[in-house]
């Protein structure tokens, strides 16, 4: 009886990802506080703009780069059916369901809010997999959705971008102006703005990992079967490795979405990665399974 | 899910709501009597099968406790694995109050084995005047229910169901979000 109430949580998790949220939100105050201080307050409403035309219009856009179409139950009646099981289980509306025509398996989840998202899967994933792993695949995209991460990380990551194009537009207008100095310097500005750039890279790709741990464990949790989702992923990766580079459309913008990471090259710079590698994910995996069958 | 449950990346399968399911055994009267509804003397509970070691002894305990718990005319209960992964046990009675009490049963077993969030939906089969096939669909996350009627291959009659809907009206607590009334494809009842 103890088990399904303690079946799934991780506060070690939560806490990890609690505290990265944290530091982004300081260095961001940091950020904020130089430039108002500098009166180079201007940029910010320009990027605000660039944010909005990001959260409204990127759903269209990253669906349309990833040659995704939108399929109606009587095209993909399998599809439809395993999705709406798993949202009835998950307590959320169904979302937009689509396809995308390419062998290289993989899929992902869009959209600001559960209400406007869409779910993508690729033929080649639908191909590769048993009805099962696929199920474990979509319900961890289900969870991103419902986890709404595509607006988390949109926000998170929306003063690394102004940071960015601090640093950009410094370059170009950088110490033209040499007016009365009440606040920092532009050089200040800039400087300034590329710490923060690079420490909140760091901070969201940290993120951005932990909320796949998150994915993966709601997706266990809805379907009940860690282990299914564990042998998707290995099948994924598998031939991941054996897909050739020029199969890659996806932007790079894309790739914390994927259910895999599109160039997982077994890379030794696991800070600069948007997923966890493979091993520790099946590890977090089958330590769920033993929670499951009452082991652990 | 708050705030700091969506930030935190926090996952939990949503409880079983209140339980509404009883509200089917006095709809049920209106339904004959207004809307010409029969019940075809089905009725399925569907749930994820896991695959550990006291679930295989839960479910057959299930069903003895289904069996046992009907008055007199005897609840007879057959299992079933869908293409999807999903058991149906499937209870065939006569007395539609037995399917609905059967039903209850099986879900309070199941939740008593810790395992209530595993549970899917329950399904209600009837037939109209016509003889055509209509379920009645309650879902266990949302204490709701909604109809379901098919239309051939994978196509359902929204007309049917809407006008169903506008019919019952208060006698059933109905499922509000229309993008909530999930399909069942190939019921096999």
């Amino acid at each position: 009886m103890a088990r399904p109430t303690s079946f799934g949580k991780d506060t070690g998790l939560q806490l990890r990802m609690t505290l990265t949220l944290f530091l982004l939100g300081l260095v961001y105050a940091a950020l904020v506080g130089v430039v108002f201080a500098s009166g180079y307050s201007f940029l910010l409403v320009f990027v605000v703009g660039m944010f909005l035309v990001q959260v409204f219009a990127s759903d269209k856009l990253a669906l349309h780069a990833m040659g995704a179409r939108e399929v109606t139950p009587q095209e993909a009646p399998q599809l439809h059916a395993m999705i709406e099981r798993l949202c009835v289980q998950a307590n959320l509306p169904k979302p937009r369901v689509a396809v995308a025509n390419t062998h290289m398996p993989n899929a992902f989840a869009i959209g600001r809010s559960p209400k406007k998202a869409t779910v993508c899967a690729t033929t080649g994933i639908m191909e590769l997999l048993s009805p099962a792993e696929l199920e474990g695949v979509m319900a961890h995209e289900l969870t991103h959705v419902q986890n709404r991460d595509v607006m988390v990380m949109t926000i998170a990551s929306f003063f690394a971008t102004v940071a960015a194009y601090i640093v950009q537009f410094g370059f170009f207008f950088g110490g033209s102006s040499s007016s009365d100095d009440d606040g920092p310097s532009a050089a200040v500005v800039i400087l300034v703005s590329l710490v923060v750039y690079v420490v909140s890279f760091l901070l969201l790709q940290a993120l951005s990992r932990y909320r796949e741990f998150a994915a993966d464990r709601g997706a266990a949790v809805i379907t009940g079967r860690p282990s299914a989702l564990s042998s998707a992923l290995m099948k994924i990766a598998g031939t991941m490795d054996r897909i050739p580079q020029r199969d890659l459309r996806a932007s790079e913008e894309l790739a914390a979405f994927y259910i895999f990471p599109p160039h997982a090259k077994q890379s030794l710079m696991n800070l600069f990665s948007t997923h966890p590698p493979l091993e520790k994910r099946i590890a977090a995996l089958s330590r769920l399974e033993a929670q499951l069958q009452g082991v652990a | 899910m708050g705030l700091f449950d969506i930030l935190a990346g926090r996952r939990r399968l949503a409880r079983p709501a209140p339980d509404r399911l009883f509200a089917m055994s006095t709809a049920y009267v209106t339904f004959q009597t207004e809307l010409a509804l029969r019940s075809r003397g089905l009725a399925g509970i569907v749930f994820q099968a896991l695959a550990t070691a006291d679930f295989e002894q839960i479910a057959k305990d299930m069903v003895e406790v289904v069996e046992g718990t009907s008055s007199d005319s005897g609840t007879t209960v057959e299992t079933r694995d869908d293409e999807y992964d999903y058991r149906w046990m499937i209870l065939r009675d006569p007395d539609f109050d037995d399917l609905v009490v059967g039903v209850n049963a099986v879900s309070g077993a199941l939740e008593a084995g810790g395992y209530g969030e595993r549970i899917l939906c329950a399904v209600f089969a009837f037939e109209d005047a016509n003889g055509r096939p209509l379920y009645w669909i309650y879902n266990y996350k949302r204490g709701a229910f909604y109809p379901f009627v098919p239309a051939g291959d994978h196509a359902r009659d929204n007309e049917r169901e809407l006008r169903l809907k506008a019919q019952v009206g208060a006698e059933l607590p109905l499922e509000a979000e229309l993008e909530r009334w999930f399909p069942l494809w190939g019921i096999p009842i």
